[in-house]
């Protein structure tokens, strides 16, 4: 991913001037990662901020995080990209906020610096705005925990400070891949594993001997006791090598690099920018051209409510997916 | 162009978009084709331009839930794709809904049809309410009929998740006729137990041929279901009189459903009074309700090919509005083309409790949704002209398209 996008950038920057390339140092994928691992973190910073309940803050990251599987740093920096899936995040949780509270609140932050990359952030994501996440897993399984026939005898005792301990695990686990390859439920079971690893193993071992419910060929087969220990060991080590907040200096330096390795299409004022936004504004003069005499030839039969639908079917090659503005 | 640009053009590429077949409070509705298969599909294109805080609310409900939901009783939702300021939900595509369907006074309704749209309803709620989603605008215009026959679900712009069980929710929501008392007198925690008060408004109108529990007002709707169901007691529902926006509506003598519903059957009545018990907590789940005798009871649910269909397919309305005439004093009919149950003798009831009040113009021009930016812009006049244009449209449309 990072070199497709290395390629595509030192193609544009060779084509507005060609050998321009050669002495720009393009970051590479762990540079990427780092400076998004830190913008995680300034999410959860600035939920703090805006007291927005943990829903919010852990829906952003998924966001956050989401987008860079699709996307480069290079072209879209993670500090605007964050403004915009925190935004998006408080609405598709239900804790909607107004849009000029929210950028007032933010420095140096306009609202239309939000809603621009909106439409980008909700495609990327291809729409899927649900996220399933850890800590209800953590608190549906610290419910369940409770309900152990036969409960550690000091559990009462320390009860909340392992669902406490645990709760900070999900939040480290934020700052990691690991929900890109585990599921919420085994994360969390991770993170219990590790403030308190026989009650997590407790747990686990009392499920395994309920019986699937009959006759229900949708759930797939239940992985075995080893295969899971194997898979709560691995995502612990995840959470204890890499959930951790990445080194301030090395951010810097890598946002340094950024300055100079941004594609240039998308800063504002150089060649490549003006270059691709003129090309955008002639295709467009050139598809409402088309549509007008598109509309002549057929007597803008479509858009008449008494029209006969019988004497003009409508040709799918004549079809226009952008007729955004027919009708507003 | 960005790889996820190029993703979205290609879905975008998928579908055919043709001609407009209705309008909602916050989109417009085109018929639609995939260009593969040559599949009828219906885009939503929502206009997002508008609104000052991006992407509107309703239309992120909708796609959040619809991406989730997956059943035969629910709308399906086949693809998402954005163009410029505008977002568009590719939708399977859908004749008729409910209302039309009830309003088509040359259709006459078995009571095994109704069992069938029951049981449908049922299914896709009970499937929304395991996944912890409420839907919050149960009404007929908003479960859509397929050319099959099969029920669906439509319209999540007002869902949302509860999985919390303590958590503060706004009542302004469903419309005013499907509205259950608690969401009426304020009450800021609630459960599923309100869509299933919909749902027992609708099963009445099914019967009735018109809307059971037509209030004027909110403070009226009170007055018109305590007048149709008698005025709760503390035994009956405990607490409600705790509710922040309760008010005493005055003193309504409890009658039995029996006097309104005269010929439906007594587990018909039986489910129904458990649709729309006042407490809560005591209405019947959508699980439970699936498995009510009504359900296992002869007649058996009419098989969804053979329900009764529309003769008209479906109209544009302006603002999801109901159809052209919407007064219900012209639906009282006594001469059994519609109501097979509604006995439509009891004078000073009729079909439907209603106020005494005179009709207003208000009738059908219901507020659908609090959240939307624009109401009431057509006027009743538009939508009647234009509701029979595309009628006419259709009837052709229909000769040639039939199989
Ligand atoms: N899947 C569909 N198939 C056919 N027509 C549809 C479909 N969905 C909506 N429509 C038409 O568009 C109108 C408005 O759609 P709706 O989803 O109810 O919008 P809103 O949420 O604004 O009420 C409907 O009343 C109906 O006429
Ligand atoms: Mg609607």
């Amino acid at each position: 991913m990072n070199e497709a996008a290395v390629g595509v950038i030192r193609k544009t920057f060779e084509a507005y001037e060609p050998g321009s390339s050669s002495n720009v140092s393009f970051v590479n994928a762990h540079e990427e990662h780092l400076l998004v691992t830190f913008y995680v973190h300034k999410i959860s910073q600035l939920c703090g901020h805006f007291r927005f309940p943990e829903e919010v803050e852990a829906t952003a990251t998924s966001y956050l995080k989401r987008f860079y599987l699709k996307n480069t740093v290079m072209d879209w920096h993670p500090k605007s990209v964050m403004l915009t899936a925190l935004f998006l995040a408080t609405k598709t949780t239900n804790n909607p906020i107004s849009l000029d509270v929210y950028a007032s609140h933010i420095p140096n932050t306009v609202a239309s610096d939000v809603l621009d990359l909106e439409f980008l952030v909700a495609q990327s994501l291809a729409f899927e705005f649900a996220v399933w996440h850890t800590h209800r897993a953590l608190w549906g399984i610290w419910l369940d925990i409770q309900n152990l026939p036969d409960s550690l005898p000091d559990i009462s005792k320390t009860q909340g400070s392992i669902y406490e301990s645990a709760l900070i695990h999900v939040r480290a686990a934020r700052l990691t891949d690991a929900e890109f390859m585990y599921t919420p439920s085994q994360i969390a079971l991770a993170c219990i594993s590790l403030t308190a690893p026989d009650l997590a193993k407790k747990w686990l071992e009392s499920k395994e001997n309920i019986p699937l419910p009959e006759n229900r060929t949708d759930i797939p087969p239940r992985p075995s006791a080893t295969t899971l220990f194997a898979s709560i060991e691995a995502i612990k080590s995840i959470i204890t090598n890499a959930g951790k907040v990445p080194d301030v200096e090395a951010v810097r330096e890598v946002d340094r690099r950024l300055r100079t390795c941004k594609n240039p299409e998308k800063v504002v004022g150089t060649k490549a920018y003006l270059a691709r936004k003129a090309e955008a504004e002639k295709k467009a003069e050139e598809k409402k051209n088309k549509k007008a005499e598109i509309q002549k030839a057929s007597g803008a039969a479509d858009t008449d409510p008494f029209g006969d639908p019988l004497s003009e079917p409508v040709k799918p090659g004549l079809v226009d997916y952008d007729d955004d503005d027919d009708d507003d | 162009m960005d790889a996820v640009e190029r993703e979205n053009l290609d879905r975008q590429k998928r579908w055919a978009k043709e001609q407009k077949v209705g309008e909602g409070a916050y989109a417009v509705v085109y018929r639609g084709r995939e260009f593969s298969t040559g599949r009828r599909v219906a885009i939503k294109k929502i206009k997002v331009g508008q609104f000052k805080d991006g992407l509107d609310m309703s239309a992120i409900r909708e796609v959040k839930y619809l991406r989730e939901l997956k059943h035969r009783n629910v709308i399906e939702l086949l693809d998402v794709f954005s163009n410029k300021t505008n977002l568009n939900l590719v939708l399977e595509f859908l004749d008729s809904d409910l209302e039309m369907i009830i309003k088509d006074r040359s259709l006459v309704f078995l009571p095994a049809d109704i069992k069938s749209w029951m049981a449908m309803t049922f299914r896709g709620l009970e499937f929304c309410h395991r996944n912890f989603i409420l839907h919050r605008d149960l009404k007929p215009n908003n479960l859509l009929i397929a050319s099959d026959g099969h029920l669906k679900i439509a319209d999540f712009g007002l869902a949302r998740d509860f999985a919390d069980p303590g958590f503060k929710m706004t009542c302004q929501v469903i419309t005013r006729w499907y509205r259950p008392p608690e969401l009426l007198f304020g009450a800021r925690y609630y459960s599923s137990a309100v869509d299933i008060w919909s749902v027992g408004c609708i099963f009445a109108e099914l019967m009735l041929r018109t809307p059971y529990l037509a209030g004027e007002s909110d403070m009226d709707q009170l007055k018109t279901i305590f007048r149709a169901l008698g005025t709760p007691t503390e035994q009956e529902w405990p607490g409600h009189t705790k509710l922040p926006d309760y008010v005493p509506v005055g003193q309504f003598p409890k009658t039995p459903l029996r006097d309104l519903f005269t010929a439906a059957s007594t587990d018909t009545l039986g489910l129904l009074s458990k649709c729309l018990l006042y407490e809560p907590r005591k209405r019947v789940s959508a699980a439970e309700a699936l498995q009510h005798p009504y359900f296992y009871a002869i007649p058996h649910p009419t098989h969804p090919l053979k329900l009764p269909k529309c003769t008209t397919q479906m109209a544009p309305r302006p603002l999801g509005e109901v159809d052209g005439d919407g007064n219900v004093d012209d639906d009282v009919d006594m001469t059994g083309s519609g109501g097979t149950f509604g006995a439509g003798v009891k004078s000073g009831l009729g079909p439907g409790v209603k106020s005494g009040a005179p009709n207003n113009t208000n009738k059908g021009r219901l507020k659908r949704k609090i959240t939307s930016p624009m109401e009431g812009a057509d006027g009743d006049m538009s939508a009647r002209t234009r509701s029979i244009a595309r009628k006419l449209d259709f009837t052709k449309e229909r000769y040639v398209k039939s199989p």
